[in-house]
Protein backbone atom coordinates (compact mmCIF):
# COMPACT_ATOMS: atom_id res chain seq x y z
CA UNK A 1 0.00 0.00 0.00
CA UNK A 2 1.15 3.73 -0.64
CA UNK A 3 1.87 5.46 1.83
CA UNK A 4 0.88 9.15 1.37
CA UNK A 5 3.39 11.66 1.58
CA UNK A 6 3.86 15.52 0.97
CA UNK A 7 4.99 16.35 -2.43
CA UNK A 8 6.43 19.49 -0.82
CA UNK A 9 7.75 19.93 2.88
CA UNK A 10 5.74 23.18 3.99
CA UNK A 11 8.25 24.92 5.45
CA UNK A 12 5.48 26.58 7.68
CA UNK A 13 3.94 23.32 9.01
CA UNK A 14 6.75 21.12 9.22
CA UNK A 15 9.23 22.19 11.65
CA UNK A 16 11.51 19.60 13.07
CA UNK A 17 11.68 16.58 11.54
CA UNK A 18 13.66 16.05 7.76
CA UNK A 19 17.34 16.75 9.04
CA UNK A 20 18.50 16.44 5.02
CA UNK A 21 16.35 19.08 3.96
CA UNK A 22 16.88 21.48 6.51
CA UNK A 23 19.02 23.87 4.69
CA UNK A 24 16.56 24.20 1.96
CA UNK A 25 13.81 24.60 4.85
CA UNK A 26 15.83 26.94 6.30
CA UNK A 27 16.38 29.31 2.83
CA UNK A 28 12.84 29.26 2.28
CA UNK A 29 11.55 30.33 5.67
CA UNK A 30 14.17 33.16 5.50
CA UNK A 31 13.17 33.96 1.65
CA UNK A 32 9.15 34.39 3.09
CA UNK A 33 10.44 35.87 6.09
CA UNK A 34 12.02 38.56 3.72
CA UNK A 35 8.58 38.74 1.20
CA UNK A 36 6.20 38.91 4.08
CA UNK A 37 8.24 42.08 6.01
CA UNK A 38 8.42 44.04 2.97
CA UNK A 39 4.37 43.54 1.96
CA UNK A 40 3.98 44.41 5.89
CA UNK A 41 6.23 47.88 5.02
CA UNK A 42 4.07 48.59 2.14
CA UNK A 43 0.73 48.04 3.49
CA UNK A 44 1.51 49.90 6.77
CA UNK A 45 2.59 52.60 4.60
CA UNK A 46 -0.66 52.55 2.63
CA UNK A 47 -2.91 52.66 5.55
CA UNK A 48 -0.73 56.05 6.92
CA UNK A 49 -1.85 57.31 3.20
CA UNK A 50 -5.06 56.10 3.65
CA UNK A 51 -5.99 57.76 6.99
CA UNK A 52 -4.32 61.36 5.95
CA UNK A 53 -6.49 60.90 2.72
CA UNK A 54 -9.18 60.27 5.14
CA UNK A 55 -9.00 63.09 7.12
CA UNK A 56 -8.88 65.25 4.53
CA UNK A 57 -12.15 63.43 2.62
CA UNK A 58 -13.96 63.29 5.83
CA UNK A 59 -13.89 67.40 6.27
CA UNK A 60 -14.90 67.44 2.20
CA UNK A 61 -17.63 65.22 2.92
CA UNK A 62 -19.38 67.21 5.72
CA UNK A 63 -19.46 70.15 4.20
CA UNK A 64 -20.77 68.26 0.65
CA UNK A 65 -23.22 66.20 2.68
CA UNK A 66 -24.77 69.82 3.96
CA UNK A 67 -24.88 71.09 0.28
CA UNK A 68 -26.29 67.58 -0.88
CA UNK A 69 -29.01 67.56 1.85
CA UNK A 70 -29.96 70.57 1.63
CA UNK A 71 -30.76 70.21 -2.02
CA UNK A 72 -32.70 67.36 -1.76
CA UNK A 73 -34.97 68.92 1.35
CA UNK A 74 -36.68 70.49 -1.20
CA UNK A 75 -38.17 67.01 -2.74
CA UNK A 76 -38.89 66.25 0.87
CA UNK A 77 -41.05 69.20 1.44
CA UNK A 78 -42.35 69.26 -2.10
CA UNK A 79 -43.25 65.44 -0.96
CA UNK A 80 -42.13 64.45 -4.20
CA UNK A 81 -42.41 60.96 -5.19
CA UNK A 82 -41.12 58.71 -7.36
CA UNK A 83 -43.80 57.31 -10.61
CA UNK A 84 -43.87 53.86 -10.89
CA UNK A 85 -43.92 53.34 -14.19
CA UNK A 86 -41.21 55.74 -14.66
CA UNK A 87 -38.03 55.11 -16.24
CA UNK A 88 -35.02 55.07 -13.58
CA UNK A 89 -31.06 55.93 -14.14
CA UNK A 90 -29.23 54.72 -11.87
CA UNK A 91 -25.74 56.06 -11.55
CA UNK A 92 -23.38 53.89 -9.48
CA UNK A 93 -20.61 55.52 -7.71
CA UNK A 94 -17.53 53.75 -7.05
CA UNK A 95 -14.03 54.11 -8.00
CA UNK A 96 -11.22 52.60 -9.80
CA UNK A 97 -8.98 51.87 -7.47
CA UNK A 98 -9.20 48.35 -5.49
CA UNK A 99 -7.65 47.13 -2.08
CA UNK A 100 -10.24 49.08 -0.51
CA UNK A 101 -12.46 46.40 1.24
CA UNK A 102 -16.14 46.12 0.14
CA UNK A 103 -16.60 49.06 -1.11
CA UNK A 104 -17.07 48.31 -4.85
CA UNK A 105 -19.04 44.64 -4.02
CA UNK A 106 -21.58 46.69 -1.62
CA UNK A 107 -22.50 50.10 -4.23
CA UNK A 108 -22.34 47.37 -7.06
CA UNK A 109 -25.06 44.59 -5.11
CA UNK A 110 -27.41 47.40 -4.21
CA UNK A 111 -27.27 48.63 -7.98
CA UNK A 112 -28.21 45.22 -9.06
CA UNK A 113 -30.88 45.04 -6.81
CA UNK A 114 -32.81 48.31 -7.74
CA UNK A 115 -32.09 46.73 -11.73
CA UNK A 116 -33.67 43.86 -10.57
CA UNK A 117 -36.66 45.50 -9.20
CA UNK A 118 -36.89 47.58 -12.55
CA UNK A 119 -35.38 45.72 -15.38
CA UNK A 120 -35.43 48.43 -18.07
CA UNK A 121 -33.80 50.96 -15.71
CA UNK A 122 -30.49 52.71 -17.24
CA UNK A 123 -27.47 52.45 -15.34
CA UNK A 124 -24.66 55.05 -15.16
CA UNK A 125 -21.13 53.87 -13.73
CA UNK A 126 -18.48 55.96 -12.05
CA UNK A 127 -15.24 53.73 -11.74
CA UNK A 128 -14.11 51.22 -13.40
CA UNK A 129 -13.84 48.22 -10.67
CA UNK A 130 -18.31 48.78 -10.17
CA UNK A 131 -18.27 48.48 -14.23
CA UNK A 132 -15.99 45.23 -14.04
CA UNK A 133 -18.38 43.94 -11.06
CA UNK A 134 -21.71 45.30 -12.96
CA UNK A 135 -20.94 44.21 -16.32
CA UNK A 136 -20.70 40.46 -15.12
CA UNK A 137 -24.38 40.58 -14.45
CA UNK A 138 -26.36 43.86 -16.29
CA UNK A 139 -23.86 44.53 -18.89
CA UNK A 140 -27.12 45.65 -21.16
CA UNK A 141 -28.33 48.27 -18.77
CA UNK A 142 -25.16 49.87 -18.21
CA UNK A 143 -25.23 53.40 -20.61
CA UNK A 144 -22.04 55.33 -20.10
CA UNK A 145 -18.98 55.01 -17.72
CA UNK A 146 -16.77 57.36 -16.25
CA UNK A 147 -12.98 56.34 -14.71
CA UNK A 148 -10.44 58.24 -13.54
CA UNK A 149 -12.59 58.75 -10.34
CA UNK A 150 -11.29 58.28 -6.71
CA UNK A 151 -7.70 59.62 -7.37
CA UNK A 152 -8.08 62.45 -5.77
CA UNK A 153 -10.95 64.03 -3.21
CA UNK A 154 -13.95 65.06 -6.05
CA UNK A 155 -14.51 68.87 -6.78
CA UNK A 156 -17.71 70.13 -7.74
CA UNK A 157 -16.53 70.75 -11.42
CA UNK A 158 -16.11 66.74 -11.85
CA UNK A 159 -19.19 66.25 -10.96
CA UNK A 160 -20.67 69.21 -12.97
CA UNK A 161 -18.64 67.30 -15.95
CA UNK A 162 -20.21 64.33 -15.33
CA UNK A 163 -23.97 65.41 -14.73
CA UNK A 164 -23.22 67.58 -18.46
CA UNK A 165 -22.15 64.42 -19.94
CA UNK A 166 -25.21 62.68 -18.93
CA UNK A 167 -27.49 65.38 -19.75
CA UNK A 168 -25.80 65.83 -23.14
CA UNK A 169 -26.18 62.02 -24.19
CA UNK A 170 -29.61 62.98 -23.75
CA UNK A 171 -30.84 59.61 -21.52
CA UNK A 172 -34.45 60.35 -20.45
CA UNK A 173 -35.16 59.82 -16.78
CA UNK A 174 -38.37 60.43 -14.69
CA UNK A 175 -36.15 59.88 -11.76
CA UNK A 176 -32.86 59.32 -11.02
CA UNK A 177 -31.04 57.16 -8.29
CA UNK A 178 -27.16 57.49 -7.11
CA UNK A 179 -26.56 54.73 -5.71
CA UNK A 180 -23.37 55.57 -3.36
CA UNK A 181 -21.89 53.95 0.09
CA UNK A 182 -22.69 56.14 2.95
CA UNK A 183 -20.03 57.18 5.36
CA UNK A 184 -21.07 55.64 8.83
CA UNK A 185 -18.23 56.29 10.88
CA UNK A 186 -14.39 55.46 10.12
CA UNK A 187 -15.35 51.54 10.21
CA UNK A 188 -18.51 51.16 8.80
CA UNK A 189 -20.42 52.26 5.50
CA UNK A 190 -23.26 51.26 3.80
CA UNK A 191 -24.67 51.71 0.79
CA UNK A 192 -27.66 54.36 0.24
CA UNK A 193 -29.19 56.05 -2.16
CA UNK A 194 -29.96 60.08 -3.53
CA UNK A 195 -33.59 60.86 -5.57
CA UNK A 196 -32.84 62.76 -8.35
CA UNK A 197 -36.54 63.86 -10.22
CA UNK A 198 -37.08 65.30 -13.25
CA UNK A 199 -39.28 68.18 -14.14
CA UNK A 200 -42.35 66.75 -15.40
CA UNK A 201 -41.65 64.09 -11.88
CA UNK A 202 -41.18 67.48 -9.43
CA UNK A 203 -44.22 69.03 -11.41
CA UNK A 204 -46.58 66.55 -10.04
CA UNK A 205 -45.21 66.29 -6.32
CA UNK A 206 -47.90 66.61 -3.59
CA UNK A 207 -46.75 69.83 -2.47
CA UNK A 208 -45.65 71.54 -5.55
CA UNK A 209 -48.52 73.60 -5.86
CA UNK A 210 -47.44 75.65 -2.40
CA UNK A 211 -44.48 76.61 -4.50
CA UNK A 212 -44.00 79.70 -6.45
CA UNK A 213 -42.20 78.78 -9.54
CA UNK A 214 -41.55 80.21 -13.27
CA UNK A 215 -41.68 77.25 -15.66
CA UNK A 216 -38.27 78.27 -17.38
CA UNK A 217 -36.40 77.66 -13.87
CA UNK A 218 -37.24 74.35 -13.74
CA UNK A 219 -35.57 72.89 -16.42
CA UNK A 220 -32.06 74.67 -14.22
CA UNK A 221 -32.94 73.36 -11.35
CA UNK A 222 -33.27 69.41 -12.19
CA UNK A 223 -29.99 70.47 -13.76
CA UNK A 224 -28.23 71.68 -10.96
CA UNK A 225 -30.08 69.47 -8.80
CA UNK A 226 -28.63 66.45 -10.59
CA UNK A 227 -24.51 67.98 -9.78
CA UNK A 228 -25.40 68.48 -6.50
CA UNK A 229 -26.41 65.24 -6.15
CA UNK A 230 -23.43 63.48 -7.88
CA UNK A 231 -20.87 65.65 -5.88
CA UNK A 232 -22.61 64.60 -2.89
CA UNK A 233 -22.60 60.85 -3.91
CA UNK A 234 -18.72 61.36 -5.04
CA UNK A 235 -17.48 62.77 -1.87
CA UNK A 236 -19.30 60.55 0.46
CA UNK A 237 -18.27 57.82 -1.84
CA UNK A 238 -14.61 58.98 -1.81
CA UNK A 239 -14.59 59.18 2.23
CA UNK A 240 -16.11 55.80 2.48
CA UNK A 241 -13.16 54.25 0.42
CA UNK A 242 -10.61 55.96 2.44
CA UNK A 243 -11.99 55.14 5.47
CA UNK A 244 -12.25 51.58 4.42
CA UNK A 245 -8.86 51.16 3.16
CA UNK A 246 -7.49 52.41 6.15
CA UNK A 247 -8.76 49.82 7.64
CA UNK A 248 -8.46 47.08 4.93
CA UNK A 249 -4.88 48.17 5.15
CA UNK A 250 -4.49 47.70 8.77
CA UNK A 251 -5.96 44.22 8.79
CA UNK A 252 -3.55 43.12 6.41
CA UNK A 253 -0.53 44.54 7.99
CA UNK A 254 -1.70 43.24 11.18
CA UNK A 255 -2.55 39.40 9.37
CA UNK A 256 1.41 40.11 8.08
CA UNK A 257 2.71 41.23 11.67
CA UNK A 258 0.99 37.77 13.14
CA UNK A 259 2.86 35.80 9.96
CA UNK A 260 6.12 37.02 10.79
CA UNK A 261 5.90 36.54 14.05
CA UNK A 262 5.18 32.30 13.39
CA UNK A 263 7.39 32.12 10.54
CA UNK A 264 10.17 33.33 13.04
CA UNK A 265 9.32 31.00 15.71
CA UNK A 266 9.72 28.49 12.88
CA UNK A 267 12.68 29.73 11.71
CA UNK A 268 15.00 29.62 14.75
CA UNK A 269 13.43 26.06 15.78
CA UNK A 270 14.70 25.04 12.56
CA UNK A 271 17.67 26.80 13.16
CA UNK A 272 18.45 25.43 16.53
CA UNK A 273 17.83 21.77 15.52
CA UNK A 274 20.10 22.10 12.64
CA UNK A 275 22.79 23.56 15.43
CA UNK A 276 21.86 20.70 17.60
CA UNK A 277 22.63 17.94 14.97
CA UNK A 278 25.77 19.05 14.28
CA UNK A 279 26.11 19.01 17.57
CA UNK A 280 25.63 15.10 17.56
CA UNK A 281 27.38 14.53 14.68
CA UNK A 282 30.57 16.13 16.33
CA UNK A 283 30.17 14.74 19.74
CA UNK A 284 29.33 11.09 18.38
CA UNK A 285 32.26 11.64 16.11
CA UNK A 286 34.68 12.12 18.94
CA UNK A 287 33.51 10.05 21.09
CA UNK A 288 34.07 7.09 18.21
CA UNK A 289 37.70 8.28 18.63
CA UNK B 1 -65.65 91.27 4.33
CA UNK B 2 -62.62 89.55 6.60
CA UNK B 3 -59.44 91.75 6.96
CA UNK B 4 -56.57 90.14 6.49
CA UNK B 5 -55.05 88.50 9.89
CA UNK B 6 -52.52 89.99 11.28
CA UNK B 7 -49.45 87.66 10.17
CA UNK B 8 -48.47 85.64 13.48
CA UNK B 9 -45.65 87.15 15.18
CA UNK B 10 -43.53 83.85 14.12
CA UNK B 11 -41.33 82.53 16.59
CA UNK B 12 -39.19 80.58 13.55
CA UNK B 13 -38.21 83.78 11.95
CA UNK B 14 -36.18 83.26 8.97
CA UNK B 15 -34.30 80.45 8.91
CA UNK B 16 -31.09 80.35 6.20
CA UNK B 17 -28.88 77.87 5.71
CA UNK B 18 -26.71 79.39 2.50
CA UNK B 19 -24.65 76.71 1.60
CA UNK B 20 -21.45 75.91 -1.32
CA UNK B 21 -20.28 72.66 -2.07
CA UNK B 22 -17.11 73.56 -0.49
CA UNK B 23 -18.25 75.20 2.21
CA UNK B 24 -21.11 76.08 4.29
CA UNK B 25 -21.72 79.95 4.85
CA UNK B 26 -24.88 79.52 6.92
CA UNK B 27 -27.12 76.09 8.28
CA UNK B 28 -29.97 76.43 10.03
CA UNK B 29 -29.74 80.18 10.93
CA UNK B 30 -31.96 82.47 12.57
CA UNK B 31 -31.84 85.78 10.29
CA UNK B 32 -33.63 88.85 10.12
CA UNK B 33 -34.17 89.12 6.02
CA UNK B 34 -31.84 88.05 2.89
CA UNK B 35 -31.94 90.12 -0.38
CA UNK B 36 -31.38 88.31 -3.29
CA UNK B 37 -30.53 88.69 -6.99
CA UNK B 38 -32.74 86.43 -8.82
CA UNK B 39 -33.16 85.87 -12.76
CA UNK B 40 -37.25 87.22 -12.23
CA UNK B 41 -35.44 90.39 -10.04
CA UNK B 42 -34.42 91.42 -6.90
CA UNK B 43 -36.31 90.53 -3.64
CA UNK B 44 -36.13 90.81 -0.52
CA UNK B 45 -36.92 87.53 2.10
CA UNK B 46 -38.56 88.03 5.16
CA UNK B 47 -39.74 85.27 7.61
CA UNK B 48 -43.20 83.54 6.25
CA UNK B 49 -42.35 84.53 2.51
CA UNK B 50 -44.44 82.93 0.26
CA UNK B 51 -42.60 79.22 -0.73
CA UNK B 52 -40.88 79.65 -4.00
CA UNK B 53 -38.03 78.44 -5.94
CA UNK B 54 -35.52 81.13 -7.81
CA UNK B 55 -32.76 80.86 -10.18
CA UNK B 56 -30.05 83.12 -8.89
CA UNK B 57 -28.45 85.34 -11.36
CA UNK B 58 -24.47 86.79 -10.23
CA UNK B 59 -24.80 89.19 -8.35
CA UNK B 60 -25.25 89.73 -4.76
CA UNK B 61 -26.95 88.04 -1.62
CA UNK B 62 -27.10 90.02 1.43
CA UNK B 63 -27.79 88.46 4.49
CA UNK B 64 -29.10 90.90 7.81
CA UNK B 65 -28.90 88.81 10.84
CA UNK B 66 -30.33 91.08 13.11
CA UNK B 67 -32.60 94.48 12.80
CA UNK B 68 -30.83 95.96 15.64
CA UNK B 69 -27.16 94.62 15.35
CA UNK B 70 -25.07 96.28 17.23
CA UNK B 71 -22.38 94.45 15.64
CA UNK B 72 -20.44 96.76 13.45
CA UNK B 73 -19.05 95.31 10.06
CA UNK B 74 -15.94 97.41 9.45
CA UNK B 75 -14.92 97.93 5.53
CA UNK B 76 -16.52 100.07 3.17
CA UNK B 77 -18.52 97.25 1.31
CA UNK B 78 -20.80 95.80 3.98
CA UNK B 79 -23.82 97.29 4.50
CA UNK B 80 -24.23 98.78 7.94
CA UNK B 81 -26.83 96.12 8.94
CA UNK B 82 -26.24 93.13 6.50
CA UNK B 83 -23.42 90.91 5.08
CA UNK B 84 -22.87 90.72 1.09
CA UNK B 85 -21.14 87.99 -0.67
CA UNK B 86 -21.35 87.86 -4.08
CA UNK B 87 -23.16 84.78 -6.00
CA UNK B 88 -22.09 83.51 -9.21
CA UNK B 89 -24.99 81.21 -9.55
CA UNK B 90 -27.13 78.75 -7.87
CA UNK B 91 -31.10 78.39 -6.54
CA UNK B 92 -32.51 80.14 -3.77
CA UNK B 93 -35.83 77.85 -2.32
CA UNK B 94 -38.33 79.27 0.33
CA UNK B 95 -40.14 76.38 1.79
CA UNK B 96 -43.12 76.27 3.24
CA UNK B 97 -41.55 76.00 7.12
CA UNK B 98 -40.59 79.84 6.71
CA UNK B 99 -36.74 78.37 5.95
CA UNK B 100 -34.67 79.79 3.25
CA UNK B 101 -32.17 77.45 1.34
CA UNK B 102 -29.98 78.78 -0.77
CA UNK B 103 -27.54 76.46 -3.08
CA UNK B 104 -24.58 78.61 -4.51
CA UNK B 105 -21.68 77.02 -6.75
CA UNK B 106 -19.30 79.84 -5.63
CA UNK B 107 -20.10 82.80 -3.24
CA UNK B 108 -17.61 85.43 -1.59
CA UNK B 109 -17.87 88.61 0.79
CA UNK B 110 -17.79 91.62 -1.37
CA UNK B 111 -14.91 92.88 0.99
CA UNK B 112 -12.48 90.17 -0.49
CA UNK B 113 -12.85 91.82 -4.13
CA UNK B 114 -10.14 94.61 -5.07
CA UNK B 115 -11.42 96.70 -7.82
CA UNK B 116 -8.33 97.18 -9.77
CA UNK B 117 -8.50 93.28 -10.18
CA UNK B 118 -11.94 93.38 -11.03
CA UNK B 119 -11.69 96.70 -13.91
CA UNK B 120 -8.77 94.06 -15.60
CA UNK B 121 -10.54 91.44 -15.44
CA UNK B 122 -13.04 92.89 -16.80
CA UNK B 123 -11.78 94.39 -19.47
CA UNK B 124 -9.65 91.21 -20.53
CA UNK B 125 -13.35 89.59 -20.81
CA UNK B 126 -15.17 91.88 -22.52
CA UNK B 127 -12.00 91.74 -24.92
CA UNK B 128 -12.45 87.76 -25.52
CA UNK B 129 -16.25 88.23 -25.72
CA UNK B 130 -15.96 90.26 -29.23
CA UNK B 131 -12.83 88.72 -30.46
CA UNK B 132 -12.48 85.08 -29.23
CA UNK B 133 -11.52 82.64 -31.50
CA UNK B 134 -14.39 80.42 -30.75
CA UNK B 135 -17.98 80.30 -29.67
CA UNK B 136 -17.21 78.79 -26.68
CA UNK B 137 -14.75 80.83 -25.35
CA UNK B 138 -16.70 83.86 -26.48
CA UNK B 139 -19.86 82.79 -24.70
CA UNK B 140 -17.30 82.01 -21.29
CA UNK B 141 -16.14 85.01 -22.08
CA UNK B 142 -19.75 86.72 -21.61
CA UNK B 143 -20.39 85.10 -18.79
CA UNK B 144 -17.48 86.30 -17.20
CA UNK B 145 -18.72 89.85 -18.08
CA UNK B 146 -21.94 89.84 -16.84
CA UNK B 147 -20.47 88.64 -13.32
CA UNK B 148 -17.50 91.03 -12.83
CA UNK B 149 -20.33 93.47 -14.20
CA UNK B 150 -22.68 92.88 -11.44
CA UNK B 151 -19.76 92.99 -8.75
CA UNK B 152 -18.75 96.08 -10.11
CA UNK B 153 -21.53 97.63 -9.65
CA UNK B 154 -21.95 95.75 -5.83
CA UNK B 155 -18.73 97.33 -5.07
CA UNK B 156 -19.48 100.99 -6.58
CA UNK B 157 -22.67 101.05 -5.04
CA UNK B 158 -22.21 100.22 -1.41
Amino acid sequence: MFAIRPVVANATTRSVGCQHRNYATLKEIQLRLKSVRSIAKITKSMKMIASTKMTRAQKTMEIARTFGSTQTALFTNADTKPTEEGTTLIITVSSDRGLCGGIHSSVSKASRKHVQEKPNSQVVVLGDKAKAQLSRTIRNNIRLSFNQIGKATPTYTEACAIADTILNEKIEFDQAIIVYNYFKSVISYEADTIPVFSESTFSKSGNFDAYEVEDDVLENLHEFALANSIYWGLAEGHASEMASKRSAMENATKNAGEMIDKLTLTYNRGRQAVITSELIDIITGASAI
Amino acid sequence: RWYATEASASTSGLRLSFVLPHQTIYKGVEVQQVNIAATSGDMGILASHVPSIEQLRPGVVEVIENANATKKFFGEYTNKLGTNYLVSGGFAIINPNSSLDINAVEAFPLEDFSPEAIRANLAEAQRTATSGSSEEERNIAKVEVEVLESLQSALGSK
